[in-house]
């Protein structure tokens, strides 16, 4: 299956992830786009180079204290240089299994997707809480095929990655790598398709709220999301 | 006024830090980064005791890991910003202890990415007569609309603009296909 990533992070959200100013419960989820979406890359790849620029033309200071260069400079020359520095080697690729099936972890999320918490189920929906953020709440969130998640409104920020399979709402069609980003008021209703089931990742700043029939009453379902 | 830089300066002297621990040449590149990392620094924290503790760990990678380093991916000044945003983000998260949580190694790669083919030009020229872009242009970033001026406008190789502009022929084209995707994104209602 091959999808050609449609929705992306726009420029902003790219370059403070590129400063590393991103709320780092957000930033998994760019980075982690990234590894899924080639154009990205590329993007990813010219903005380090720009801001690499932007560094060495910046005009330092006229007050710096040469004395304290100094004393930093020999103490840096005073280490041993790590003549075979050990780059960074690629983890071994990290799977996640439920419902028999067995889906490939990007490489950014693999850390935490190995150390998921434990799948809470409802109907055709399962959600795994992975360990990253404190603010925000951060999960695995597969879908079963042909399955619904009723129409929600969002109190807070909602982003869902998707890393395999597809869902839909009322605004487009997403597969692997698509990136949806819901602001509070946004509603919508997404599904999956009768032959495929989707698994994402869900980055929540807010409980969803639910609009329609009884879920509207279940609380547990609210919090199940969150 | 600052001497003239020679194109290749700092990646060559990075090599020799690299192969021989070249005293040297690494205090050629201390003297140039150390100041301007502690602006960076500087805007960043808003601290000098912080934006020093920065600049310290960033070069210290850098003379200890220049074995790391690869000119074929990209500039000096790139590589030891991307040491010191991890330095920098590293630093924050110790702050809050926030240990078991996101780290710069989960967040940035190593850049081992794939080269991308270059995009399909007329695409692009296309969207650049658009009148509805004119705006679009004046807000771009100063640097990315100046490299864009002297290519689209006076018309001008990117060879040439790199050696007028005296940056490098990789920054020139980075500039041009980022100036581009901000063009795009402002045209297109796709992106996030
Ligand atoms: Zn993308
Ligand atoms: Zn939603």
């Amino acid at each position: 299956m091959t999808h050609a990533v449609k929705f992306h992070p726009g420029m902003m959200l790219m370059e403070q992830y590129v400063e590393g100013t991103l709320a780092a419960d957000v930033a998994i989820a760019v980075a982690t786009h990234i590894d899924l979406c080639p154009h990205c890359q590329q993007l990813c790849q010219d903005l380090h180079n720009d801001k690499g620029a932007q560094l060495a033309e910046l005009t330092p200071a006229v007050s710096n204290n040469a004395a304290e260069f100094a004393d930093m400079l020999s103490f840096i020359t005073s280490q041993a240089p790590e003549l075979k520095a050990a780059r960074k080697t690629d983890a071994e690729s990290v799977t996640v299994t439920f419902n028999n099936r067995e889906f490939k972890i990007p490489r950014a999320l693999s850390r935490m997707a190995e150390q998921h918490g434990k799948w809470l189920q409802l109907g055709g929906i399962a959600t795994a809480k992975l360990p990253a953020g404190e603010k925000l709440h951060v999960s695995l969130l597969y879908i079963d095929k042909g399955t619904e998640i009723p129409n929600h409104t969002h109190l807070g920020m909602e982003l869902t990655l998707v890393l395999s399979g597809r869902i839909c709402d009322e605004n487009g069609e997403y597969g692997a790598g698509d990136l949806l980003i819901n602001s509070p008021d946004d509603t919508h209703t997404p599904h999956t398709r009768v032959d495929e089931d989707c698994l994402c990742l869900s980055v929540l700043s807010a409980p969803l709220k639910f609009n329609k029939g009884l879920v509207r009453l279940l609380n547990p379902l609210q919090q199940f999301f969150y | 006024a600052e001497p003239h830089i020679r194109s290749g300066q700092w990646e060559d002297a990075l090599t020799y830090v690299a192969v021989n621990a070249d005293k040297a040449a690494y205090a050629e590149l201390f003297s140039y980064f150390a100041p301007r990392l502690k602006a960076f620094g500087m805007k960043m924290f808003g601290n000098e005791q912080q934006a020093l503790e920065m600049v310290q760990d960033t070069m210290l990678n850098v003379w200890k890991k220049a074995s790391l380093f690869d000119a074929s991916r990209g500039c000096a000044s790139t590589w030891i910003f991307t040491i010191a945003r991890n330095v920098r983000f590293d630093m924050l998260r110790k702050k809050q202890s926030r240990k078991d949580d996101v780290s710069a190694d989960d967040l940035w790669a190593d850049g081992d990415y794939p080269e991308q083919e270059e995009s399909a030009s007329d695409k692009w020229e296309t969207m650049l007569m658009s009148e509805k872009l004119a705006p679009h242009f004046d807000a771009l970033p100063p640097a990315q609309r100046l490299v864009m001026q002297k290519v689209y406008i006076e018309e001008k190789s990117h060879q040439e603009v790199s050696d007028e502009l005296d940056i490098p022929l990789g920054t020139v084209k980075s500039r041009i296909r980022l100036a581009l995707d901000r063009l795009r994104e402002a045209l297109d209602d796709t992106r996030s």
